[in-house]
């Protein structure tokens, strides 16, 4: 437990540090892992603990960033944390019109209907052209907080860690909640909760709709973050690749989300330099990653210190 | 809009909705046998297409041979792909399985890239492409073209899945894997060959539908469709995959005509949503009884 601690307390000083001592590149590119670790957290609550696949959580994503901006261009004055939390809370409800009629469906019809979700939303915001200006794209003004606008690299990365502080910490400590034991119980065996009296129908629509929050609310960092919007940033790749996250870190757990994120998020930073041949190293350590660590990195880092 | 025109829209819906359908039915073929989704299919697809038009271009070879070229190699590659990598991943569960296959269409779309560029290049076809006037109505040879060839592949799969041993074998699996073992069914032959038929299948949809949307890196795109129309259908079930191709051509081509410009993308979708609301495993799919 000391040593756990210890670590948390050395990752929460490295990430206080690191605009003073990284370049601004790596200031930005540490902002945007954060907010896939909040996506990765998101769906790893669906995919990971109520076996629900999904791959239309960029159409929620897009959902997120799309209010925090339009929100922020016409009441410029709303502070960031009301901003965010009414980009979660609409991504929400959004997550929870969908989720209800999606209880019936199963594995892969669950997956396609997620699929299909995202084309939808994808089509919709390149047609709401009053709102989200199209494929033109939108340009996001800089958040504010307290008369101050977060208009540097720092501001942002600050923000977007001190929100992924709470998420986080709040996402580990839903596991020891009634909420959290109901989900973990639905992902050991959905029948074994319900004969338990665990009401799995509600559960699996919660974890849709805090699933969809979290999606939601890291869309809107999302949008401070890069500071431009257009609608084929949100496309079913972008999907797949949060999908990625959660599998190759490892479904069903936190610190699995986090490396999940981490991990895809620099490699696709890092194979950028290699151009044509990015997509086939990339899939080439899908491949390898795989077959050598089998259920993502959380559980082979496991296995090895258990050795 | 007059009766003879909804006739040609519908006879091109069918067209690309048998390109579907046979995507579908590929799809189909490997997850009734090993429960896996392919990701890889759509870049599987395209990658024996290639392999198929570059020894064309090489050879000068006739088209029926560039075919024969398309089928054999994507043969070769399902029966790699799954011997080599699918195989060894014992421990992994489906959802690692499925980011395999992800990670091996990235890596075929990447690679035919590197081979061929990302550019379209036009594919010889079989059919003539200009309609032809049958009465008042105006049909292309090339979609009733791709109709037909689609409806003879269905046929000779028909044919394989119920008279012969190896398509016998393959539904056993696909009903109760351990009972086939009992029944001394070699599973694992079963596996390679489901693989190599389904790349088989696709290398066939390949080679009909390039003349069309032209040969690309892109092409796998498709599996995405494809996988529309099997759920559409009832993912699993055969004859639902191929109704479920169908339907979403003929959707697709008709939506244009009577919707908005702004909303005809999000058509198929939209009906796949509607579907699966009222019948949540699709047309001809049945609700799985788990036990316990």
């Amino acid at each position: 437990m000391r040593a756990r601690g210890l670590a948390v307390a050395a990752l929460v000083t490295a990430l206080a540090v690191w605009p003073w001592v990284a370049p601004r590149y790596f200031v930005f590119l540490a902002s945007v892992i954060l907010v896939n670790v909040i996506v990765a957290l998101g769906l790893n609550l669906l995919s990971g603990y109520t076996n629900q696949l999904s791959f239309g959580h960029a159409g929620f994503f897009a959902i997120g960033a799309y209010t925090a901006a339009v929100l922020t261009l016409r009441a410029p004055a709303t502070p960031v944390v009301v901003t965010l939390a009414l980009a979660g809370a609409l991504t929400a409800a959004v997550g929870l019109a969908f989720g209800v009629p999606c209880l019936r469906l199963g594995g892969l019809y669950l997956t396609m209907a997620t699929l299909a979700f995202g084309f939808v939303i994808t089509e919709a915001i390149l047609n709401l052209d009053a709102l989200t200006n199209g494929a033109d794209g939108l340009r996001v003004p800089a958040a504010r907080l307290g008369g101050v606008a977060l208009s540097t690299d720092a501001g942002r990365y600050y923000l977007t860690a001190a929100v992924a502080a709470v998420m986080v910490t709040a996402a580990v400590n839903l596991v020891r909640t009634r909420t959290g034991r109901a989900f973990l119980a639905i992902r050991e065996s959905e029948i074994a909760a319900q004969a338990s009296g665990v009401p799995v129908a509600a559960y699996k629509t919660l974890a849709f709709g805090l699933s969809a929050f979290y999606t939601g609310v890291a869309g809107g960092l999302f949008a401070f973050v890069v500071g431009f919007l257009s609608p084929d940033a949100f496309d079913v790749f972008l999907s797949v690749d949060f999908v990625v996250m959660i599998i190759v870190g490892g479904l069903g757990s936190v610190p699995g989300s986090i490396i999940g994120a981490t991990v895809v998020t620099l490699l696709h930073d890092g194979l950028a330099a290699f151009q044509n041949y990015r997509p086939l190293i990339f899939g080439a350590i899908l491949v390898a990653c795989m077959l050598f660590m089998p259920g993502g990195v959380t559980q082979a880092l496991g296995r090895a210190a258990r050795r | 809009m007059t009766a003879a025109t909804l006739v040609h829209v519908v006879v091109s819906g069918l067209a690309t909705g048998s390109i579907y359908a046979l995507m579908a039915l590929s799809l189909v073929i490997i997850y009734n046998a090993t429960r896996t989704l392919n990701f890889a299919q759509g870049e599987m697809l395209m990658v024996s297409t290639f392999i198929g038009w570059a020894a064309h271009r090489a050879f000068e070879l006739p088209l029926g041979v560039t075919l024969v070229v398309a089928v054999v190699a994507a043969a070769a590659m399902g029966w790699l792909v799954e011997r080599a990598i699918i195989r060894r991943a014992i421990g992994a569960t489906h959802w690692d399985v499925l980011i395999i296959t992800l990670g091996l269409s990235l890596m075929l779309r990447a690679g035919a890239g590197l081979a061929w560029t990302h550019d379209d290049f036009p594919f010889p076809s079989f059919f003539d492409s200009r309609p032809v006037a049958l009465g008042p109505v105006r049909l292309a040879p090339v979609s009733i073209g791709i109709v037909g060839a689609s409806l003879a592949l269905m046929a000779a799969l028909y044919a394989l899945f119920t008279w012969t041993r190896l398509g016998r074998a393959m539904r056993a699996v696909a009903q109760n894997q351990r009972a086939a073992r009992l029944m001394g069914i070699s599973v694992e032959r079963v596996y390679s060959s489901s693989w190599v038929l389904a790349a088989m299948v696709g290398a066939v949809a390949g080679v009909l539908v390039a003349p069309v949307v032209f040969l690309s890196s892109k092409m796998g795109l498709v599996v995405i469709n494809g996988f529309t129309a099997a759920v559409i259908g009832g993912f699993g079930s055969m004859p639902g995959a191929v109704l479920g191709g169908m339907l979403l051509g003929v959707i697709e081509n008709l939506a244009p005509l009577y919707l908005p410009s702004g909303i005809r993308y999000s058509v198929p979708f939209l009906v796949l949503i509607a579907i699966l609301l009222v019948r949540p495993a699709g047309l001809l799919g049945r609700v799985e009884q788990r036990k316990v």
